[in-house]
């Protein structure tokens, strides 16, 4: 099992800047096989959605440390619906206190990953997803 | 996920996946015939980092004027460790990434060593078939030979940095004689002007019916260069029009699809049988010729 010829496109939506933990994940993703995309900073859900599409990405990963995950992971569920692109799986992680998650994935989360995890273990959970 | 999506640009983007992913025989098989192109091509390259995605986001916005449609099919480099990929051009094109009308594609070289991807010539045709009028193809940064995207596009422009002094030294020696514009891109940098100066006496002397490739210095943060690569562009679009070999170029086109499927297709026929390659080299030619015959197909 690999990511080889899987598409993730890595977001950050909202207003926080802290983008080592993209940029980890990012490469993390790469070094198992997959075509990574990476959209900068401060993106908006829509915009997020709309390059998801472009792409023709199999997941979207956020990455998000502001606190609003609630918020963006539900915005960029609609704008994915929306552009009829409901199908692709959506990954969480940054700082996502553990009382959230269940709601996360509620809405639409396929999975929630905090620092605590080991590297491997979330990009085992990633590829264990998309090989589904 | 079928490619009837209700949403256009979903079925168009899916079915370039299906394209860049489609092996030998899928390949072939989805040919449509040669048409002629009325999609315009233009061809970005140059070395990592000379700048060519900041500049494509500046030339696509410069070229989408009214009702013309313009896609940005933007090739990175494959890891050949992982067969990975991080796509980092679109990055690069943020200033133009917001705009809905300007679809850009992200595409791996995957095993592809010319600066380009598998299957590249259908993946612009199909872009052409969902009614795009221009396409501007960024290959992978490249050194100096790898010229393949010469036999795909309508127009190439070489991006070059300002201390290449290798690029002077090649470019006497003949090697970058397939451009047809020429741009000295960071010319906020020192050492602009002597680079333009040298390749534009080069450039003279490569001059044929009529198209002199022009040397055009850009930067980042002025909007003349861009200005002015867009008119060359265009001028060259026109030259191009009295003066293009239709025979000749649709051979070249059909030499290199050719030559990439036969290349891939012994790739496929070796990774299935490695012990292969333990043969001398003529058992191993005899052994792929009989491979390749579609009657021993699978046998
Ligand atoms: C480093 C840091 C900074 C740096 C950021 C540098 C940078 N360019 O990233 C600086 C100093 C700039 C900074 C600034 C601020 N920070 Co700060 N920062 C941190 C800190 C200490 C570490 C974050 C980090 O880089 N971790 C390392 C990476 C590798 O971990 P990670 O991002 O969690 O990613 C891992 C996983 O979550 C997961 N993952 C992450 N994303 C994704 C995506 C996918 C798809 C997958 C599969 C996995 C995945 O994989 C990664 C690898 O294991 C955290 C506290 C903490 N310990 O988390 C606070 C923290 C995130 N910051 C915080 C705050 C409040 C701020 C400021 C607002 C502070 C201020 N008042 O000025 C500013 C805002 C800056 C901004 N513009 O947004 C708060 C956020 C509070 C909240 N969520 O409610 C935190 C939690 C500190 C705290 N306890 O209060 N910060
Ligand atoms: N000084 C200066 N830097 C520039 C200019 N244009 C681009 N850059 C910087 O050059 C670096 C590479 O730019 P890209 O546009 O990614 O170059 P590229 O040729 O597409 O790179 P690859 O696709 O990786 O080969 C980035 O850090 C840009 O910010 C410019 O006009 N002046
Ligand atoms: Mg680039």
């Amino acid at each position: 099992m690999s990511l080889n010829g899987k598409r993730i496109l890595i977001a950050k939506p909202g207003l926080d800047g802290h983008d080592v933990g993209a940029k980890i994940i990012a490469l993390a993703l790469r070094d198992a096989g997959a075509d990574v995309i990476y959209t900068g900073l401060r993106r908006s859900p829509d915009y997020i959605a709309r390059v998801a599409v472009d792409e023709d990405v199999d997941a979207v990963g956020l990455s998000i440390l502001s606190g609003s995950h609630k918020e963006l992971v539900e915005e960029t569920v609609r704008c994915l619906a929306e552009l009829d692109a409901g199908d692709i799986h959506l990954f969480v992680g940054g700082t996502i206190p553990s009382e959230d998650h269940d709601e996360l994935r509620q809405a639409g989360a396929r999975g929630i990953f905090t620092a605590e995890m080991a590297l491997d273990e979330v990009v085992a959970a990633v590829e264990a997803d998309l090989n589904a | 996920m079928s490619e009837t999506s209700r949403n256009p640009r979903r079925a168009l983007s899916r079915a370039l996946t299906r394209i860049a992913n489609a092996d030998v025989a899928e390949t072939l098989a989805q040919q449509s015939g040669a048409t002629t192109p009325e999609m315009s091509r233009i061809g970005v390259t140059g070395a990592p980092g000379a700048g060519k995605s900041t500049l494509i986001a500046r030339l696509a916005k410069l070229r989408k004027v009214e009702e013309h449609k313009i896609a940005v099919l933007a090739i990175d480099p494959t890891s050949p460790v992982s067969q990975g990929s991080i796509l980092g051009d679109r990055i690069r094109m943020d200033s133009i990434a917001d705009d809905p009308d300007i679809f850009i594609r992200s595409i791996p070289s995957r095993r592809a060593h010319d600066g380009l991807t598998d299957n590249t010539a259908d993946l612009l045709n199909a872009m052409e078939g969902h009614g795009f009028d221009e396409v501007i193809l960024e290959s992978v940064g490249v050194g100096q030979a790898e010229y393949t995207i010469r036999t795909l596009v309508d127009t190439v422009v070489l991006v070059l940095l300002p201390e290449s002094g290798d690029a002077i030294q090649a470019m006497k020696a003949g090697i970058l004689e397939m451009a047809d514009i020429y741009v000295v891109n960071k010319a906020d940098l020192p050492g602009a002007e002597l680079m333009a100066a040298e390749i534009a006496q080069v450039a003279a002397h490569q001059s044929a019916d009529d198209w002199t490739p022009p040397v055009i210095s850009t930067s980042r943060d002025d909007p003349n260069g861009f200005a002015e690569l867009d008119a060359a562009i265009t001028a060259h679009t026109e030259w191009r029009k009295t003066h293009l070999d239709e025979t000749a170029s649709r051979r070249a086109r059909a030499r290199y699809q050719a030559q990439g499927l036969l290349s891939r297709r012994i790739d496929e026929i070796v990774d299935a049988d490695s012990s292969l390659l333990d043969l001398d080299p003529q058992g191993l030619f005899d052994a792929l010729i009989d491979k390749l015959n579609p009657k021993s197909r699978g046998a």
